[in-house]
């Protein structure tokens, strides 16, 4: 009863502050933008600007040719406006520089192109035709994309020039000469006979519902436990703590209730990125045990720390490199190349695996083993917030 | 109703003491004032008393129960109106209240006549952030009664109170104390300890100088004073003369004889003054 109405009064308060809302309102934000900025499946589509150095007819063949069999359509010209510029270009296999010195500004307008994804059929490539090789070295500079001059001499043979920013990979540069010096039936008959074996067979999930465990973690954990210490530290500055020290009830059922404010909020907001986007996917009770074990022990690691400071501007130090710490385990989520053994001691490590888990209906005994411990580590941080608060009552 | 014998405390490992080896005792229904300047070990010695702090030494029990025993019923029978106000300033004042109430296990008062008895009527439904600090203050005392308590505890009542409204706080300790119910007044206002206390205790570097009656403290300590007034080349002086001093007695005859008298009024000495003559210091 005396719990109950503690946390009444507790969620009057946060209702009345603008921490809770907050959180809602980020969550809205984060749904909104993973609804409508981040597609599931993105296609990575580039821009090439091109120079056919050769006879018009011959590049009007090779365009329709192209079109006819569907890997190209036309597209919707567009409009350059170039500024004067000057720069230089180094030519990787002579060592020669060449100086371009563009005093006058232009407008060009160019042709564009589209390349198709034989696979989809969808927008892979747009390439846009430039009318001669000074131009294309201009706006390849200014845009910041490739070039490319697409050459025949007079035996009917291709050769190709790139113009490139400097700093792509040489495995690009590798590519582009195989490209162009085997001819497809060859790479086409060696990639036939490459066997690729992947090790493990995974569900994936896809490019947005891959962005939810860390929005629901950061905003679980890192949230739980800056908004916790926030709420501490507003009730110190009123001394509000002294008057419920001396009242039948006690300094846990106190912070208890702090917690119970949290996960509250943490179920609603995560709630509001979740259903909407995973829909009926999930294993829900999973995620919200899993949910609740992790504020738990994040909103109790906030107390404790809350307990060593008067108020929010002493604790900012500790707080900043606490926050940073359980950050860096997003790292390891996004690059998976980068997992070092270490990075597995961070809490928020195997609370985002475990997200990524429970999103995938995946191995379930990976996160009750860390709800476990997770629900363990937090009930001693708790014990120990306790004690250091009772210790800390002033007079 | 409290106990406490040979209390020592100490904020810091460097041995000294905020309180140093005191002992009193407090009589059910009685006023018992705790009188001292800032820093004199007032607020240790109630911290102890009410739970706040942890008891390092000596025997203290407060309304029958061990201090050095985690019991938080005790609670129960306690109430505690701290300097500081302490309230929830985002609940309004009935809020604030209503919430206290549902923290002890024993019926408490409505918190609608509490607001009212402490001159906050209308206020009730204004949130606590958007009170005076005389209203904030004001409320944590009304607070300390939710419960009706046994023994109160209260912290400089009157501090920073308009003169009417700590004429109403007053009344209320005087109506409560007439209810029987045991008052622990920490203050350094020593005429709010003249008017409502039935013992006073006079602690300065976490000692007991004394305790006693403050009738009693004047008698003992008092001395009849005349401020005289008088007309000397032109010019009004001013002179505080003993009337117990033999020097001073021949002193203020000679002035009647001689001078022409402008104001001469007896006075008692005050429990400030007998303080300072006691301990040597000042209360500030």
């Amino acid at each position: 009863m005396k719990l109950l109405s503690t946390y009444r009064k507790e969620m009057t308060i946060a209702a009345r502050g603008f921490y809770f809302y907050i959180e809602i309102i980020m969550a809205i934000i984060i749904l909104v933008i993973l609804l409508f900025a981040v597609k599931e499946n993105p296609v990575s589509k580039s821009k090439e600007y091109i120079f056919y150095d050769m006879p018009q007819q011959v590049s009007d063949y090779l365009t329709e040719k192209d079109i006819s069999e569907g890997k190209l359509r036309i597209g919707e010209p567009v409009e350059i406006k170039l500024k004067p510029i000057a720069f230089e270009a180094l030519n990787e296999d002579t060592g020669e520089v060449t100086a371009y010195n563009f005093e006058e500004e232009s407008v060009i307008e160019l042709q564009a192109l589209e390349a198709l994804n034989s696979d989809t059929g969808e927008l892979s490539k747009t390439m846009y035709i430039v009318e001669n090789e000074e131009d294309l070295v201009r706006i390849a500079y200014s845009e910041i994309e490739i070039g490319a001059t697409i050459r025949m001499n007079a035996q009917s043979e291709f050769s190709y020039i790139y113009y490139m920013q400097g700093y792509e990979t040489e495995r690009l540069e590798n590519l582009l000469y195989i490209l162009h010096n085997e001819t497809p039936e060859t790479i086409e008959a060696m990639t036939d006979q490459q066997t690729v074996r992947t090790l493990d067979v995974f569900d994936k999930l896809n490019n947005r519902e891959n962005l939810i465990p860390m929005m629901i973690v950061f905003m679980g954990s890192l949230m739980g436990f800056f908004i916790v210490m926030a709420y501490i530290f507003l009730d110190k500055s009123e001394g509000v703590i002294r008057a419920f020290a001396v009242t039948p009830s006690s300094v846990w059922s106190y912070l208890l209730t702090k917690i119970f404010v949290i996960l509250t909020t943490v179920l609603f907001s995560t709630s509001i990125i979740v259903i909407p986007i995973m829909g009926a996917g999930p294993n829900y009770l999973m995620l919200y045990v899993f949910l609740i074990v992790t504020t738990f022990s994040m909103a109790s690691l906030g107390l404790l720390i809350a307990s060593f400071f008067d108020s929010m501007t002493k604790s900012f130090g500790v707080m900043y490199g606490f926050m940073i710490a359980l950050l860096l385990p997003a790292f390891s989520y996004f690059i998976p190349s980068f997992d070092p053994f270490w990075l597995r001691f961070f809490p928020t490590y195997p609370m985002l695996q475990g997200m990524k888990e429970i999103l995938l209906n995946g191995d379930m005994g990976y996160v009750l083993i860390y709800s476990a411990v997770f629900l363990v580590g937090g009930f001693i941080l708790f014990l120990l917030a306790n004690i250091k608060f009772k210790k800390t009552l002033t007079v | 109703m409290i106990s406490v014998k040979d209390l020592s405390h100490s904020y810091h490992k460097d041995g000294i003491l905020a309180v140093n080896n005191i002992s009193f005792e407090v009589a059910k229904g009685e006023t018992f004032g705790f009188l001292g300047p800032s820093g004199a070990g007032k607020s240790t010695t109630q911290g102890i008393l009410t739970g706040l702090l942890k008891q390092q030494s000596g025997e203290v029990s407060v309304a029958g129960y061990d201090t050095k025993k985690v019991q938080n019923e005790r609670f129960n029978k306690i109430g505690v109106s701290f300097e500081q106000s302490n309230i929830y300033g985002k609940l309004t004042a009935k809020e604030n209240l209503d919430f206290y109430s549902r923290l002890f296990d024993v019926p408490t008062r409505d918190s609608l006549e509490l607001i009212r008895l402490v001159g906050l009527d209308g206020k009730e439904n204004m949130r606590a952030g958007e009170f005076s600090k005389g209203m904030k203050h004001r409320l944590t005392f009304a607070r300390s009664m939710v419960n009706s308590p046994e023994l109160w505890f209260l912290d400089e009542p009157t501090t920073g109170l308009d003169p009417t409204i700590a004429a109403t706080i007053k009344d209320i300790i005087r109506e409560q104390t007439s209810k029987g119910v045991t008052t622990f007044l920490t203050t350094h206002n020593m005429f709010i300890a003249d008017e409502l206390c039935d013992r006073v205790a006079f602690i300065i570097d976490g000692e007991i100088k004394l305790i006693d009656t403050p009738k009693n403290l004047k008698l003992q300590y008092g001395q009849k004073l005349i401020d005289i007034e008088y007309v000397k080349d032109g010019e009004v002086i001013k002179e505080t003369l003993k009337t117990i001093d033999e020097q001073d007695r021949k002193r203020i005859g000679e002035i009647v004889k001689t001078y022409d008298i402008q104001t001469m009024h007896s006075k008692e000495a005050t429990l400030e003054e007998i303080f300072i003559q006691v301990t040597g210091r000042g209360l500030v």
